[in-house]
């Protein structure tokens, strides 16, 4: 700081003193303090005429100290916010105490935002004779403020947008499955029952070719009821809201196994499985896509002489990961993308009977676990099906333990 | 109870055809009632003209009919006193939960999914005919 030479009104340092008189600062140090200061700083005598603006006052409304002085802020800004000024200003002196306020003044691109400090000046009688104001500029704040307020407002427009198409979309796909199960089996309904009262009532009068008709007839009609099924049952998935309770796929895998070794009590299948494959997830959709996995490697092992399914765990990209291998009819790797897209069937039904709708379940399963569903095989020579799910019972158990 | 008629609420004329034929087929000997419509089913069961209301064994109940669907039947039949205790059964297509969960809500006495086919129905009618009809132990006073 430069240190001014002395004024009238300034007591002289004693040089080399090292007194209270060194500490005291004078007008010209007050002077040069305010002038090299950002704020705008200035004073109004109780008429509101200026009688004192600093070097920022200057340098930002473009005018100079001594043209200032005595004027009021109508002879400098547009009346009406020179009549908000005054009010403030009058504010500070009357209530005699210091008050803050957010003020606007013109500025060189527009309008600036000033957050302002008035307080008032008092002679030795404690009357108030000035209003000193030190105003700061906060337009980039506020700019800034208003800018995230407009993205919020905007994201927060777009998130209600969104959601409320998500729930029209959802709406509809439940009115459609709704319809779907209620008005398309009735007329599959009627097609299967007159063909079978035909059969019962009128068979006789048929012969083999007209009775074979029939029942090719009556197939199909079950074959579409099963897809009508199917379609819901994918549909349901989509749809049905998740719940994560700790799962062991072995356990689950072993159940599995005993209910198609009860349907199909004569097939000999070796199975193994692995210990400890504890996931975290919907327990009857986690089932769900293990019973179509463990079903599709019965149904495509059922030609082998020596039929093997496994199912076990690993790391793969190390990510635990989870697979159904079998030795059974396997599928050609270059089509493994069509497998699971509902109703692509890579075998005919006459050698595997089939909707082709199972592994689409399975990959829906996987995909609301945020996991990833995959296959590999060579024709002929077995598939194996993988799947990782984003939360393991590891993970659970963790949360579990930050919890206690 | 065993002469007391099934009423047999459905809008679907092949659907009634074929539990008409499925009953015929288990002898169980209780005349079928058919309304064609819920209006018909609450004109028959809660008549307003001051008639006789019909008292059947077992009630069965199309869920999705136009106007008055089964479901507000069911209300309608549960809130009356006269017709609080009759035996509702609900017969129909939908498998959905909701439909299974506001049924057994609103005090049905059973819900079961129409067979798809023939063979199917007639033993449905044959287990639910021996089950409602003779086995299960109805109100003595199904209008206290």
């Amino acid at each position: 700081m430069t240190t001014t030479p002395a004024e009238p009104f300034s007591a002289q340092p004693e040089p080399g003193a090292n007194s209270a008189a060194d500490l005291r600062v004078g007008p010209d140090q007050l002077l040069a303090l305010i002038d090299n200061t950002s704020a705008v700083i200035y004073m109004r005598n109780l008429d509101g005429r200026y009688m004192l603006i600093n070097r920022e006052y200057e340098r930002l409304f473009n005018v100079r100290r001594e043209d200032v002085v005595g004027l009021t802020d109508h002879d400098l800004f547009p009346a009406a916010m020179a009549d908000e000024f005054r009010a403030n200003d009058l504010a500070a002196t009357r209530g005699g105490v210091p008050v803050q306020m957010e003020e606007v003044a013109p500025g060189d691109d527009g309008l600036h935002t000033y957050v302002t400090v008035k307080f008032p000046l008092m002679d030795g009688d404690g009357r108030v004779y000035a209003v000193c104001g030190i105003s700061t500029d906060i337009t980039d704040r506020k700019r800034a403020e208003e800018e995230v307020a407009r993205l919020n407002a905007g994201l927060e427009r777009r998130v209600l947008e969104r959601t409320a198409e998500l729930e029209t979309s959802t709406k509809e796909l439940d009115a459609f499955a709704y319809s779907v199960s209620h008005d398309l089996r009735a007329p599959l309904r009627a097609l299967l029952g007159f063909s079978q009262m035909l059969l019962d009532d009128h068979g006789d009068r048929l012969n083999d070719v007209g009775v074979s008709y029939l029942h090719r007839l009556q197939q199909n009609a079950a074959r579409m009821s099963r897809l009508i099924d199917d379609l819901l049952r994918l549909s349901r998935t989509t749809r049905a809201e998740i719940s994560h309770q700790p799962i062991d796929l072995g356990q689950l895998a072993e159940a599995i196994f005993e209910e198609l070794r009860a349907l199909d009590p004569d097939r000999i299948v070796k199975v193994t499985i692995d210990d400890h494959m504890a996931v975290f997830g919907d327990s009857r959709l986690i089932r769900l896509a293990l019973q179509n996995l463990i079903a599709n490697a019965w149904k495509f092992t059922s030609k082998r002489p020596d039929p093997q399914i496994a199912v076990g765990s690993g790391l793969h990209e190390g990510v635990p990961a989870f697979f159904v291998r079998d030795n059974g009819a396997g599928f050609d790797a270059r089509y493994a993308k069509r497998l699971f897209v509902p109703f692509q069937r890579l075998h005919d039904a006459t050698d595997f009977e089939g909707s082709g709708i199972g592994l689409a379940i399975v990959q829906r399963v996987i995909q609301r676990h945020g996991g990833t569903l995959w296959a590999e095989s060579t024709l002929g020579e077995g598939a194996t099906f993988s799947f990782s799910l984003t939360t393991t019972a590891d993970d659970y158990q963790l949360e579990d333990r930050h919890a206690k | 109870m065993q002469s007391s008629p099934i009423l047999l609420v459905d809008d679907n004329p092949d659907d009634i055809v074929f539990t008409l034929r499925a009953f015929a087929g288990n002898e169980f000997g209780n005349e079928i009632i058919v309304a064609h419509s819920g209006i018909e089913a609450l004109e028959l069961l809660l008549p307003e003209n001051g008639g006789a209301p019909l008292q059947p064994a077992i009630t069965l109940l199309d869920l999705d009919m136009p106007k008055v669907s089964g479901l507000e039947v069911l209300q309608r039949l549960r809130s009356n006193p006269l017709t609080r205790l009759l035996t509702i059964i609900m017969l129909t297509t939908s498998n959905e939960e909701r439909d299974i969960t506001e049924s057994y809500r609103l005090g049905a006495n059973s819900f079961i999914r129409k067979s798809l086919t023939l063979p199917e129905f007639v033993e449905a009618a044959r287990v639910l005919g021996t089950y409602w009809l003779t086995m299960n132990e109805h109100p003595t006073t199904p209008r206290p």
